[in-house]
């Protein structure tokens, strides 16, 4: 709508924030040190609205808590939309000046009222109405989001959602006021500003536009496919229907990563004819592959990583990989030349980001020398060697000419609770692992913080079902069955539960839901409905045993 | 000038200073320093160290640098015969009820020990030592973060940490008199408590009175420091990484944060930043290149064996199938140079656009 993604704010410009609003974001969790920086704002009286079906830690310090159903997401913020519109608090300059479209939102958004969100969301009409009032009115407001909001069938038409309250307010190309997703990963923004996409070459250049693919078919040789890749969940599927037959796996788990882990692991055992993996250590992926290759972790190789706020910043090898690993970029390197392709010898990263630079104006002007130089790292777009890289997005108005408004509709979230499987599952991660948890499982502390999967459930729910805290349980979706330990907990509504996805033995994407969102097919990993099973006859209908 | 600027005095030089500023930071723009034990720039000024005690023209009394507000036309005296007096008394005091090694200076720590450099400067007045009744927490287990009460100066920087940055109050300051200590609720283990294990206490101690249980003793002289981009979430925090051994047996022993002010995570880091290193030196790490021989295990093989067998598998199925008929799963883990050779490999090498990272899940 205005451009790629990424925080069109700085870290640093949270502190100073007047309102801040989180949505489908466990900053504490997943982003700490960004929350230290939410928490600064906070201390120094900043306003906090926070929307979540779990009452993170954030929402004790929030002015205004909209504990919403799971997938519930357009509702609350056409809502808001609704408010800010009917009591007149847009922005009517920045609307005419730099936005295109707001009268198919003003239409739209009309029948979304803050009483029918009330009993759809579950959050109060009045907390609705004045959340929108105190985000309009806030000069400095920043939105703070992130998975919670894209893993979802609508995820899509969730961020649009938010996009349509930061173009009415003009909340955009100011300090501390503006559009941020939290990059779950250390290097994603990096791995898609480099081109790991399926439409996009490196900086955003698309794999369909001709003069783009002219460029770098010319600079690398060969004549490029013109064709539209396939995403990873669409990537996954078609290993699955046998579409997909050979697969190169550099540093990823595939297999406890992607929703719908079961019918992944068919395809791998049966269609796929060829898998390589490029790891640090084994996991469930590397059961299934044909070669193994190890490659080094973050402290045993030179490069850069891309944060959150678009910062390229280096990665400095302090040690040697372990026996025979080697540096993954010189595996990629031998691995092109056995192809038969004549990859140049690059002597360092530095040599291959050049080569990239001058390929993408988006981080033209970056260099290792020059990040060298600027400890704080540099910020795209960074056009030129003389440019001191952009902490603001938007400054001079959208990048793109005009920011398109978008008018969505609700839809329900593809798996609904029914009376076979009443409870609602989200996933997530907590502030003790990450991810895959191949590194933090091996880390004392975070194994004495929490060793095991639970599932997180309301004390109703728990009575209901006969529960006591701790207890063994089976969790059972339509597409698989684990166990966890039942952990009581204030923070879930009521039919809803809580499962993080860290954990091996215990997968919690065996039972998610690989139903995508329609644009960017990001599975619905935050809904999908599930029973609990008690190993003593309790729980919600036993199976027979 | 602004409105809100005016002048002041410190020594003597002229200095523009800004309404609500404290002396300390007035000083600090220009290059003047003063010591202190308890301040924090991360924290709100608590004035408990008495340690940047200044000459403040027209009161009575030593002021504290840290939480004095600067007002128009102040003249600050930073070094003087008095503060030099004061300092001597102070440092003695703080002396006699601390850890000390055979030079009667306070102990050397893994963390440093700001009142040994102080004590260097400024030789304290001699007192007699007391045993202070202050008690630690030593059945404590949590794997991280000891405390050791005879170097704790009660400066309380590690308490305000815990309540104004990480805003978790997990430790306080309890008892009263020469029995004050840090302490938990009901002095249960951190692992019981609301703490989140992020080692900012640590950092902040200027004494070293907390100690980093996996790295407890100072590092050898020549132990390296390699700044680096934390490799866990997508802050970008910016971490040292300590270096000890030779080339081939080197190993990273210990991980800080660059400090205040310096980076995008401002001194800060949270557990897995600061204490997740374990993985780098694990014996689980795979070490040599594999390929699944018939008998469908896994086989060590060399480089050569392995980079020609998985370029002839994934060349095998592209002849078979067509390039499209290839998937390549780049990774957020991984630098964006290799991202790059990853997305020119689909591309060029291979003719497809199948290429991706986890950004869409």
């Amino acid at each position: 709508m205005f451009g790629a993604g990424a925080m069109t704010n700085s870290i640093d410009e949270i502190r100073d924030a007047d309102l801040l609003f989180v949505t489908g974001s466990n900053t504490t969790e997943a982003h700490p040190i960004i929350a230290m920086e939410m928490k600064r704002a906070i201390q120094r009286g900043a306003k906090l609205i926070v929307s979540d079906p779990r009452k993170i830690w954030l929402a004790d310090m929030a002015d205004i808590f909209l504990q919403i159903r799971p997938g519930t997401d357009v509702w609350l913020l056409n809502a808001m939309a609704n408010v800010i519109i009917s009591e007149g608090l847009t922005d009517d300059d920045f609307i005419a000046r730099s936005t295109e479209g707001f009268e198919k939102v003003k239409a739209a958004t009309a029948k979304y009222s803050p009483e029918e969100a009330e009993k759809v969301t579950g959050a109060p009409a009045e907390l609705i109405r004045e959340a929108a009032r105190i985000y309009a009115t806030t000069e400095k407001a920043g939105i703070y989001y992130t998975l919670g909001i894209t893993e979802h069938t609508h995820g899509t038409d969730n961020v649009y959602c938010l996009a349509n309250l930061v173009l009415m307010t003009g909340h955009l190309g100011k300090r501390s006021a503006g559009m941020n997703p939290l990059r779950g990963q250390n290097n994603v923004q990096g791995a898609n500003d480099a081109g790991a996409s399926p439409i996009f070459y490196p900086g955003y250049q698309n794999v369909t536009d001709e003069s783009a693919r002219k460029k770098f078919e010319e600079a690398w040789g060969v004549e490029l496919s013109p064709n539209e890749g396939q995403n990873l969940n669409v990537m996954m599927k078609s290993v699955i229907k046998g579409k997909i037959r050979g697969l190169y796996v550099m540093g990823e788990d595939i297999v406890i990563s992607e929703p719908n882990a079961s019918k992944l692991e068919v395809g791998l055992n049966e269609n796929c004819e060829f898998l390589v993996c490029q790891e640090i250590f084994h996991n469930v992926t590397t059961r299934f592959a044909d070669v193994v290759l190890p490659g080094a972790c973050f402290a045993e190789k030179d490069g850069v990583f891309t944060n959150s706020d678009r910062r390229v910043q280096r990665v400095r090898k302090a040690v040697d990989p372990p026996g025979n690993a080697r540096e993954d970029w010189r595996i990629l390197i031998d691995f092109a030349k056995a192809s038969g392709y004549p990859m140049p010898d690059y002597a360092s990263p530095s040599e291959i980001y050049d080569e990239m630079a001058a390929l993408t104006p988006k981080v033209a002007g970056i260099s290792h020398r020059r990040l060298e130089e600027n400890i704080m790292g540099l910020q795209w777009p960074c056009p030129d060697p003389d440019h001191p890289g952009t902490p603001t997005l938007h400054i001079d108005g959208p990048l793109k000419g005009k920011a398109d408004f978008q008018a969505v509709e609700y839809r329900p979230s593809d798996e609904l609770p029914d009376d076979e499987y009443p409870l609602v599952l989200s996933t997530g991660r907590v502030l003790y692992h990450y991810n895959a948890a191949t590194q933090t499982r091996r880390e004392a502390g975070s194994m004495a913080k929490i060793g095991r999967n639970f599932i997180e459930m309301n004390r109703k729910d728990a009575r209901r079902l006969g529960f006591h805290d701790g207890e063994i349980v089976d969790v059972v979706s339509r597409r698989g069955r684990i166990d966890a330990e039942v952990m009581i907990s204030p923070r879930m509504r009521v039919g809803c539960v809580w499962m993080p996805m860290h954990f091996e033995e215990s997968r919690a994407n065996l039972l998610t839901n690989d139903a995508g969102d329609p644009v960017t097919q990001t599975g619905e990993y935050k809904v999908c409905a599930v029973r609990v099973e008690g190993r003593n006859g309790n729980g919600h209908k036993n199976p027979e045993r | 000038m602004s409105s809100t600027e005016f002048d002041i005095k410190i020594n003597g030089r002229t200095c523009t200073a800004s309404k609500g500023e404290t002396v300390f930071e007035v000083a600090a723009r220009e290059g003047i320093s003063i010591p202190t034990l308890c301040h924090d720039t991360r924290l709100e000024p608590a004035g408990a160290c008495r340690v940047c005690l200044v000459e403040v023209e027209g009161q009575r009394r030593l002021e504290p640098g840290c939480a004095w507000k600067v007002s128009e036309g102040m003249e600050i005296t930073t070094e003087s015969d008095r503060i030099e007096r004061h300092r001597k008394v102070l440092y003695g005091l703080y002396l006699a009820d601390h850890d000390l090694d055979g030079e009667g200076l306070p102990v050397e720590t893994a963390n440093g020990n700001q009142l040994r450099e102080l004590a260097q400067k400024t030789k304290p007045l001699a007192l007699h030592s007391v045993d202070a009744p202050r008690v630690g927490r030593p059945e404590d287990v949590n794997p991280y973060i000891a405390f050791e009460p005879d170097l704790c100066i009660l400066c309380a920087r590690c308490t305000r940490y815990c309540d104004e940055v990480e805003a978790v109050n997990a430790i306080t300051l309890a008892n009263r008199g020469s029995e004050t200590t840090i302490a938990t609720a009901g002095m249960r283990g951190l692992l019981d408590t609301t703490c989140e294990l992020c080692g900012g206490c640590i950092d902040t101690c200027p004494t070293g009175a907390l100690i980093e249980k996996k790295s407890p003793d100072p590092l050898p002289a020549d132990a390296k420091t390699v700044r680096s981009t934390c490799n866990f979430c997508g802050v970008g925090c910016q971490l040292d990484l300590h270096v000890v051994g030779t080339n081939g047996t080197s190993r990273v022993a210990k991980v800080t944060s660059p400090p205040p002010g310096e980076t995008v995570n401002d001194g800060n880091l949270c557990i897995k930043g600061r204490f997740a290193y374990d993985f780098i030196h694990h014996e689980d790490r795979i070490t040599e290149p594999l390929i699944r021989g018939e008998d469908g295990e896994l086989h060590p093989a060399t480089w050569d064996e392995a980079i020609t067998a998985a370029a002839e598998g994934i060349g095998r199925v592209k002849e078979k199938y067509g390039a499209d008929a290839l998937g390549f799963v780049s990774s957020s883990r991984c630098t964006g140079e290799e991202n790059y050779l990853m997305q020119k490999i689909s591309r060029a090498v291979y003719g497809t656009n199948n290429i991706h990272q986890c950004s869409a899940t």
